[in-house]
């Protein structure tokens, strides 16, 4: 291997990068929050008593999970303003993308983390006249939390990771910038080895903490 | 020792519960008094633990009537078939009957303390200065004050069934329902289980307890009720049940549970129901043999 690396290129354009970088969190956080209240609200109809909710739950987590991010963002961007007439700038879709297709996931672990904590906490809670919203919030919900942190912040570091995909709508997030500037710099190697050790350290960031706090919440029960 | 009085606290008739094919409860009678205590016994699977989860709702009955305080806690159609009230009303219903669990159920992320006042600041939203003082009082009552910042987790299975004895009594319910609460606890600590439970009993609480404790039974129990294939069988006060059970399940039932020797080698010769009731006649805390 002859090649001569020239990180020059990077520390000349690093405030043009790390400029994508807020984007890349700014689009991560929106869609992880958003994806978190819709997902909360596909993971209750999903263990809901009726039927015909559940379905519903269902077909919504098994179309987002079994088709492409890629492609989900893309029709968000192009088919649904055709279809609604709404439309959305780029990094809104993104984000509205990013966050029914994380909602998915959300959900599976909303469910997962309800049913493990044992019925016994829910009936007993309905047993001294707890409406089921109270029991949800106040005896299933804050147990359940304990069981959904280290998943949800693989969800949370994946959709970190998916949001490298509205670089393809021309938001100019960490790997779009890196594309720009690999194009007119014709230096791609250097570039895009920077932005996987930026990414790599966000997410790396991201589950360390969640670590923190878990062993913190053990510490206190 | 208490009375109770002649004021009627639960009504049930003609109740039946079906899991799918499996008819859990064939038409169940049954009238408490205040302040009464029933026991009810009988094999596993007969239906105890479902008569006391359809009385406060946790399952739903498929017909009959059940009448609380004078109140019909469900909405009977012109055929007989119960109907379930609006969450809202059952949720209120719900409140006047405590229910104490095999397994505990205490609220595993609060404190003894915070799992007695969840439900007087939640439900019937009580002042939480107020809900502690009552808390700390339920908590004194069943002797678990000086742990009342622990967690479950720190507690002995006595002394969780304890705190949700206190749980329910805070709620100031007209009735409590014992779903086996020693059932799942080491033989040493069922025995101050039962005596908060004497307590209560004798402060003219209004029970209804599913039990394997034959010996609580016969001490505490106004009425009993031998429960066989989904309806009451045999019914009588302790005395009658144990010394003399008219029904030959009863008999069986009882020398079963009560000489662990004739399950495990030959039955005896004599039905030896009798003798064994009086021969061991302090046997108020014995557990259930396993």
């Amino acid at each position: 291997m002859n090649y001569q690396f020239q990180w020059g290129v990077v520390i000349d354009n690093l405030p043009y990068l790390l400029n994508g970088v807020w984007l890349t969190l700014m689009v991560t956080a929106v869609s992880l929050a958003a994806a978190i209240v819709i997902g909360l609200g596909i993971g209750l109809l999903r263990i809901s008593h009726r039927p015909s909710l559940r379905r519903i739950a269902t077909i919504y987590i098994e179309i987002f999970r079994n088709t492409p991010a890629l492609v989900q963002l893309i029709w968000v961007y192009y088919c649904l303003p055709v279809l609604t007439g709404i439309n959305l700038d780029p990094i809104s879709s993104c984000m509205l993308a990013l966050s029914i297709n994380g909602a998915a996931y959300v959900a599976e672990i909303f469910r997962a983390g309800i049913q493990a904590v044992p019925s016994g906490q829910a009936e007993a809670a309905r047993s001294i006249g707890m409406s089921y919203a109270l029991t949800m919030r106040k005896i299933v919900l804050p147990q359940a939390v304990r069981h959904m942190i280290p998943p949800f912040v693989n969800e949370a570091v994946s959709i970190l990771k998916y949001s490298s995909l509205v670089s393809v709508l021309g938001v100019a997030d960490l790997t779009y910038q890196a594309q720009t500037l690999s194009t007119t710099t014709f230096r791609p190697i250097e570039i895009f080895t920077f932005i996987g050790v930026v990414y790599f350290l966000l997410c790396w960031a991201m589950s360390a903490t969640a670590q923190y706090f878990e062993r913190r919440l053990k510490a206190s029960s | 020792m208490h009375t109770p009085s002649n004021e009627i606290m639960v009504t049930i008739r003609g109740l039946k519960k079906s899991f799918g094919e499996n008819m859990v409860l064939k038409g169940v009678d049954l009238t408490v008094r205040r302040g009464e205590v029933v026991v009810v016994i009988g094999a596993s699977g007969s239906g105890k633990s479902t008569l006391l989860r359809c009385i406060n709702l946790m399952e739903i009955p498929d017909v009959g009537t059940i009448h609380v305080a004078g109140e019909s806690i469900g909405d009977n159609a012109a055929d007989g078939s119960f109907r379930m009230f609006p969450d809202k009303v059952v949720n209120r219903l719900r409140t006047g009957m405590g229910m104490v669990f095999q397994h505990f159920n205490l609220f595993s992320h609060l404190t003894a303390l915070e799992n007695v006042t969840i439900g007087p600041i939640t439900v019937n939203r009580i002042d939480p200065e107020e809900a502690k003082r009552l808390g700390v009082e339920m908590l004194t009552k069943v002797g678990m004050v000086d742990k009342a910042d622990a967690y479950p987790s720190r507690l002995s299975g006595g002394q969780k069934q304890r705190v949700a004895i206190a749980r329910a009594l805070a709620m100031r319910p007209k009735l409590i329902l014992f779903d086996e609460p020693t059932s799942a606890l080491d033989p040493e600590l069922v025995g101050d289980v039962l005596a908060t439970m004497k307590q209560l009993a004798d402060e003219g609480m209004t029970m209804i307890i599913v039990t394997h404790e034959m010996g609580f039974a016969r001490e505490v129990a106004d009425r009993v009720l031998f429960f066989d294939g989904g309806s009451v069988l045999e019914e009588g006060t302790p005395a009658q049940i144990f010394c003399q059970p008219q029904q030959e399940r009863t008999r069986d039932f009882l020398r079963r549970v009560l000489s662990p020797a004739a399950t495990v080698q030959h039955p005896p010769l004599e039905p030896a129901v009798n003798t064994e009731t009086q021969a061991t006649p302090d046997s108020s805390l014995t557990r259930r043999p396993t």
